[in-house]
């Protein structure tokens, strides 16, 4: 692990992408204690309040402090948008694997039905799922979960018919080795790699996914801060306080990147051709 | 006289992550005129560096340091690119290992010839069209008219390996670089390649150098003969005197690792008792699928045979014969038809007692361990399934001749005969009956292949397991297999034992395949 991470480090994307994420984390984990108020302290005075010393990053409609807000709000946002990811790489990985395993019919069936799902736009297919569920923070995190799980599986699928044709799985199969057991402990160590690398690339997917559900009021509903929130919030008064949207937009797109450069830095640090 | 090709103390060193490693040290060799030099080393003995070398063709991190190359005393390592292109193809040919990837996929098979005819000698496309035909005929390529429209993908191996020679001698070039030429073939089509080689080298007079690992094959084409080991060359000599009379201790223990088909390696006779019985098995790989059905193809049929307790049963055949698959359905990795017999009970269902007594070892030491678990993990598998304590693991190792320390390592940090080894502890650790070897030592080098087969010689003294040995290496198989059983497209052809070979009793199809096997080196006196 720890040499993971040193590799990682020594690509540039991986420092960067940590580096970034490790602020992120920080900011969710310390964020309340960080902001100078409360979120939710209106302050009449203070309405759009521009960036300055009061407010640093300038005050909303209702005079709330818009750093206060972006602080609390990334608890709402990062850790909701990471967790529909891991929950959509884990069914998706384990269906593409057991695809891959089974072959024939059941592979058939599985990926033509998958097919079908991904033949609707991810966005289109989330808005779907999280209308249908009545929107709110859960059934947002849920849609997101169920429109990455095809696109997981195919990916693992491919990755899986290929470890499917290596001689340990015919020796496990030959031993008479559950099935279980070959997907969860032969093949799923095997293509575990490009997995983890896809899902961190997700999570920035993700992080837009969500603000764009609740941009659009399916995800979380107000008074939460989540940053696509503070976006739809923000948006009437775009004219007067830009930085309304401007902040929240910068703060999705920074945590985004960082994803993205984590994913890309891991793709290098796990090539197994140097792993160990 | 001055040597055609020329290489004077060359020395390479290939930088890599971890300081530099030396690939060639202080080689020299030369190749006269209408003379074909052979070079025989393992794996890792830099005969594919040398080659790459003479072609110019090093990967980045490679630097010569030293020395020379000279094609009719014009120094090759001073060339740039383009006139080492000029030079490639036009005085030197080349053919490799796999004609699948030496040919475009994209090309037909005609245009890859007259590409070569009007760059190297710049014939008009008319002219090179009819010249290309006529070079197919030559290779003996039926319906030579026909192929030129071809690609690749529509001929089979052998015939794309007669394109990709008929590409390297079109040119006349004045030597030809063969590197292992044969070994993606199966034995009777590599058999075939060989004599169109005697053929066009006796028609044309050109001189090659052939790289190979099999003695064999290399006494067969070549006069002289360099062995190179570790990036040097360790001993040179004419090739019927060197593997007759080796000198250096490494060449001498090379041509001893040699199978040879009289040399018995097993002298006992098994007992009359019957271990397995196989009654008309049959595997079609038709399936149909749910959108789709696949076509049908390689399957085999109504095979039949038996194999006795503590007995070694050779199974030989080309490649496509369906000899592993024979494998896969005793093993029930394929759904097959037919019946069995283990005991002369009938088994119905695969059940653990099967599996534990019938075990397999497959062909690629580098696929059939996980990458991801450690040895021991590998180890305890079989058993936790079949019975058995973690701590008989070192023993499992030590049985198959590795430290017992080894159980922590990572296949990765394996050589490919110590995976194998692995694979075998990992089937004596259910303690079988019989243990299935699928062309276990097909990818190891000949040293390598000489201890793996002792290895399985002194675990069957040890337990009395029984050997379905599958091969297409006929002086292997007679050196330890009381039987054969001879299998060509799915079908058994012939079943006999193994000292009736010769006898002219057997089948048309198996004295084919013993005449296309190559004669043991530094035997002075063939079958």
């Amino acid at each position: 692990m720890t040499d993971l991470l040193r590799r990682l480090f020594r690509t540039r994307q991986g420092a960067f992408g940590v580096s970034i994420l490790m602020i992120v984390t920080l900011i969710c984990l310390l964020g309340p204690a960080l902001a100078p108020y409360s979120p939710d302290r209106m302050d009449f005075l203070g309405r759009f309040a521009a960036p300055g010393v009061r407010h640093w990053l300038g005050a909303d409609q209702f005079g709330r402090d818009e750093l206060s807000r972006l602080l609390y709000g990334a608890r709402d946002t990062v850790p909701a948008a990471l967790l529909a990811t891991l929950a959509g790489t884990l069914v998706g990985a384990v269906l593409g694997t057991l695809s891959a395993y089974a072959g024939g019919s059941w592979d058939e069936a599985i990926m033509r039905t998958i097919d079908a799902v991904m033949a609707i736009p991810g966005l289109l297919l989330a808005l779907l799922i999280a209308s249908t569920l009545g929107g709110g923070e859960q059934s947002a995190l849920l849609a997101i979960a169920i429109a990455f799980a095809p696109g997981m599986a195919r990916i693992t699928r491919s990755v899986a018919l290929a470890a499917r044709q290596e001689e340990y799985v015919a020796a496990a199969i030959a031993r008479g080795e559950s099935g279980v057991r070959i997907v969860f402990a032969e093949m799923l160590p095997n293509v575990i790699a490009p997995v983890i690398v896809e899902t961190t690339i997700r999570v920035s997917f993700a992080v837009m996914l969500l603000a764009t559900l609740s941009f659009l009021g399916l995800g979380a509903q107000p008074p939460s801060s989540e940053w696509g929130l503070l976006v739809s919030d923000g948006r009437t008064y775009l004219h007067d306080a830009p930085w309304l949207v401007l902040v929240p937009g910068a703060a999705i797109a920074i945590s985004a990147i960082g994803f993205n450069l984590l994913g890309d830095g891991l793709r290098d640090a796990l090539n197994p051709r140097d792993e160990r | 006289m001055t040597a055609l090709l020329e290489v004077r103390n060359l020395t390479l060193d290939y930088a890599t992550g971890r300081g530099s490693f030396r690939a060639l040290e202080d080689v020299s060799l030369s190749v006269e005129a209408g003379e074909v030099l052979g070079l025989v080393g393992e794996s890792g003995s830099g005969k594919t560096s040398l080659a790459m070398a003479v072609m110019g063709h090093l990967a980045g991190n490679a630097r010569l340091t030293a020395g020379s190359i000279r094609l009719g005393g014009a120094e090759l390592t001073a060339l740039g690119p383009a006139a080492m292109r000029a030079t490639l193809g036009r005085r030197i040919g080349m053919v490799f290992q796999n004609p699948s990837t030496s040919l475009n996929p994209t090309l037909t098979l005609g245009r890859q010839i007259t590409e070569v005819l009007e760059r190297h000698r710049g014939l008009s496309g008319r002219e090179a069209w009819k010249e290309a035909v006529a070079w197919l005929e030559r290779v003996e390529l039926r319906h030579a008219e026909a192929l030129m429209r071809r690609y690749p993908h529509e001929v089979s191996g052998g015939e794309k390996q007669r394109v990709v020679i008929a590409t390297a001698f079109a040119p006349h070039p004045e030597i030809v670089l063969f590197d292992e030429p044969t070994t993606a073939l199966d034995v009777i089509t590599g058999a075939r390649i060989l004599e169109l080689f005697h053929k066009l080298r006796a028609e044309t007079g050109v001189a090659g150098l052939y790289i190979s690992h099999d003695l064999g094959l290399v006494a067969r084409v070549a006069e002289n003969v360099a062995v190179m080991r570790g990036g040097r060359i360790v001993e040179t000599g004419r090739a019927t005197h060197l593997f007759a009379h080796p000198t250096h201790d490494y060449t001498r223990r090379l041509v001893d690792a040699v199978p040879r088909p009289h040399r018995r390696l097993v002298d006992d006779n098994p007992g009359s008792a019957e271990l397995l019985r196989a009654e008309a098995i049959g595997v079609s790989y038709a399936r149909r699928r749910l959108f789709r059905a696949s076509p049908a193809g390689g399957g085999i049929d109504g095979v039949s045979f038996a194999i006795g307790e503590g007995e070694i049963l050779g199974l030989v055949g080309e490649s496509g014969s369906g000899k592993s698959t024979v494998a896969r359905a005793l093993t029930g990795l394929v759904r097959a038809t037919g019946s069995l017999r283990l005991d002369g009970v009938p088994v119905t269902r695969m059940r653990h007692d099967y599996r534990r007594a019938v075990q397999i070892v497959f062909q690629h030491p580098d696929s059939s361990l996980n990458p991801r678990h450690r040895v021991r993990d590998i180890l305890a598998r079989p058993l936790r399934l079949y019975g058995g304590s973690l701590a008989q693991i070192p023993t499992l190792l030590r049985n198959v001749n590795l430290p017992a320390d080894y159980a922590s390592r990572w296949p990765h940090q394996l050589s490919g005969g110590e995976k194998q080894r692995v694979a075998i502890a990992r089937a004596f650790a259910a303690r079988p009956r019989l243990v299935i070897c699928d062309e276990i030592t097909a990818s190891l080098d000949v040293s390598v292949q000489a201890s793996t087969i002792e290895l399985l010689l002194q675990l069957r003294r040890q337990h009395g397991t029984a050997y379905l040995f599958i091969t297409h290496d006929l002086n292997l198989i007679r050196q330890i297999a009381h039987r054969l059983i001879v299998m060509r497209e799915g079908r058994l052809v012939d079943r006999l034992d193994v000292k009736a070979l010769g006898s002219g009793r057997e089948h048309p199809y198996t004295r084919a395949l013993m005449a296309a096997s190559p004669l043991p080196v530094g035997e002075e006196t063939g079958p």
